[in-house]
């Protein structure tokens, strides 16, 4: 047998292993999109738009909120991680802060549900600190649920990717700064976070397409409107059998992640170049 | 001896490991010393002990009467120029060399102007808008000198700045460092693993070994009159060879050995005594001669070895001769071509020789 075609042959399972489970199902689901009563069409854009705009636009500023809270969080704590001088404190945040990378998202959606909510443990430690009174006390079980639960998953993916780059640079780098008088957080802003934005901007777009496509913290947290699109979603498929809005809700997160995937791939060709 | 910048008692470690132990060193203003040693021996950390990276677990680091053992690098009027030059890649040339005045919030105009003296002292002015990506090795060195100096520091450390570079750029940067902080009349401090490279750019050359100062003296000292048998060998005196000594008033006697013939050379001001010893000589000092009968009396002239050529090469001036002296090999310098397996004397003058207690 030619050579060429052995090549084919090797990649063929994997090829329609991807046919078969990726690129078809997104292509019906893309198409189911455009299909109205079984012609093409916008009405399910249309319904998705009047219906759940407020979700839509929700999604996008509470997903970008908790990137921009991620990144800052990962920063600090990369940051302590390299330039921290107290090497037991060091040792103790590099062994506590993965945790929450082991626990999968319903369980973080759980967890805080009982932590956040009026009667949870988050006020009634509030209240016996003598912090807040009964009649202060408000649940968090709304957006800031939602934000809080992403960034306490999240940011321990993107401070290890960060801290990995931060630890690979040369640390004479960080020595003459410190030799020429710059304290560690100048060091940090202005020696080392422009080397790593590269590593960060990548860790912060991964997260960005994960929150997108999270569906058990929203249900968990937030049960109200406006809710998140893959609340949406769910709701349309499983209360009323409605592929199609569904179908055009999941177009429109495509695009949004497709968005951010684009910055990415931007990124790394800059960086292979 | 009070100079400006002065190490006493200095004792670091690592752990378990005591990298400095026990370092007492004075260094004049205007002196530029070069701490020469090989790799582990404690002249890394003994730099960055005086930039205040290694906090000394004794002793006291003072500049100009001062004491500054226990302060923060920045707070020590001092530059270190690292061995990687630590340039900061997303920086251009003027922005690494006024990173210093920028957190001294030196004003705007004024940085200009340092900057622009810098770059004219170091020959960068076509490079300022550069990244350290798009120059040169030996480009980058001097950007990295120029970042140390543009703070105008008291004492410059320098930490092999030179080692990265080709071997033909370094023989002329050499000069161009030495002459730079003649003019500029800094106090500077430079770790070295190369002799020559020491010989040539310092005042002083203090050789460490073991977290210990072997000896410390001007070039000439530290070549011509090594202290111990490790500091002639690293200044390369590395023929070896085994020899018994009479000490007797003002000379010293070698007595006849396998290898060598009785010899009486003068004592000068070596430190020995009788018994058996080691000498040391470099390949270029002796007289090779094609071998003669043993003379009667002893030689007057210096210490005189037989042995076989083994192997004859030519790297540029001298003929360069392996000399086997029974199980023991010898490397001769001479001007005349020997041919493999002639019987050779070899005659070690008594200034060229170095000798020691054999231990």
């Amino acid at each position: 047998m030619p050579i060429p075609l052995l090549g084919l042959l090797l990649v063929m399972p994997a090829l329609v292993i991807v046919l078969i489970l990726f690129i078809v199902p997104l292509v019906s689901s893309i198409t189911g999109a455009f299909a109205v009563d079984g012609l093409f069409g916008f009405a399910n854009f249309q319904k998705a738009f009047e219906l759940y705009s407020s979700d839509i636009v929700f999604t996008i500023v509470i997903v970008s909120l908790s990137a921009v809270l991620i990144g800052l969080l990962s920063v600090a704590i990369g940051g302590y991680l390299t330039l921290g001088s107290n090497p037991r404190a060091v040792a103790i945040l590099r062994w506590l802060y993965r945790w929450p990378l082991f626990v999968p998202f319903i369980v973080v959606g759980q967890i805080l549900r009982t932590f956040l909510a009026k009667n949870g443990l988050m006020n009634s430690l509030l209240m016996q600190a003598d912090i807040l009174t009964p009649m202060q006390t408000t649940s968090f079980l709304d957006w800031r649920g939602i934000v809080i639960a992403f960034v306490w998953k999240q940011t321990p993916f993107v401070t290890l990717l960060l801290a990995g780059a931060m630890a690979s640079l040369d640390r004479s780098m960080i020595e003459s700064a410190r030799n020429l008088g710059a304290s560690r957080l100048r060091i940090l802003i202005e020696i080392i976070l422009p080397q790593v934005l590269p590593t960060l901007l990548v860790g912060l777009i991964l997260s960005f397409v994960t929150m997108m496509s999270v569906l058990s913290v929203p249900l968990m947290i937030n049960a109200q409107s406006p809710t998140m699109i893959t609340a949406s979603m769910a709701f349309r498929i499983n209360a009323y059998g409605d592929y199609g809005v569904a179908n055009a809700l999941g177009v429109i997160s495509l695009l949004t992640t497709s968005l951010v995937g684009w910055v990415y791939l931007r990124q790394t060709m800059r960086e292979h170049r | 001896m009070e100079g400006y910048l002065n190490i006493s008692h200095t004792r670091v470690r690592y752990g378990e490991n005591e990298i400095l132990k026990g370092i007492d060193l004075s260094v004049r203003k205007g002196e530029f010393v070069a701490l020469l040693g090989s790799s582990g021996c404690g002249k890394t950390t003994l730099l960055r002990t005086v930039a205040g990276f290694n906090t000394p677990t004794e002793g006291t680091i003072s500049i100009g009467g001062r004491d500054v053992t226990r302060q923060p690098p920045d707070k020590r009027g001092m530059a270190l120029v690292f061995q990687s030059y630590a340039l900061w890649p997303h920086m251009t040339v003027d922005q690494n060399i006024g990173y210093g005045l920028k957190l001294r919030r030196v004003e705007r105009e004024a940085a200009r102007q340092r900057i622009d003296e810098m770059k004219a002292l170091l020959g960068l002015q076509a490079l300022g808008h550069r990244k350290p990506a798009e120059l040169s090795g030996g480009q980058r060195q001097r950007v990295a000198l120029g970042r140390a100096l543009a703070i105008n520091p008291d004492i410059l450390l320098l930490d092999e700045p030179l080692s990265n570079l080709d071997a033909r750029i370094r023989l002329t940067v050499r000069h161009e460092i030495s002459a730079l902080q003649r003019r500029l009349g800094i106090t500077a401090v430079h770790v070295t693993h190369d002799r020559e490279e020491a010989m040539v750019m310092a005042d002083r050359i203090v050789i460490m070994n073991g977290g210990e100062i072997a000896q410390a003296g001007t070039p000439q000292e530290v070549y011509n009159q090594p202290n111990s048998d490790f500091v002639a060998a690293f200044m390369g005196a590395e023929n070896i060879v085994e020899i018994d000594i009479e000490v007797s008033g003002s000379s010293i006697g070698i007595s006849e050995g396998r290898n060598n013939r009785k010899a009486v050379i003068d004592r000068g001001d070596r430190p020995l005594v009788s018994g058996p010893a080691i000498a040391r000589f470099r390949s270029e000092t002796v007289r090779m001669t094609a071998a003669a009968d043993a003379a009667s009396g002893a030689h007057r002239d210096g210490l005189v070895l037989t042995g076989q050529v083994a192997q004859v090469s030519y790297p540029g001036g001298l003929w360069r001769h392996v000399v086997h002296l029974g199980d023991t090999s010898l490397i001769v310098d001479a001007a005349a071509r020997f041919e493999e397996g002639a019987s050779v004397d070899i005659t070690v003058p008594d200034t060229a020789l170095y000798i020691f207690p054999r231990p």
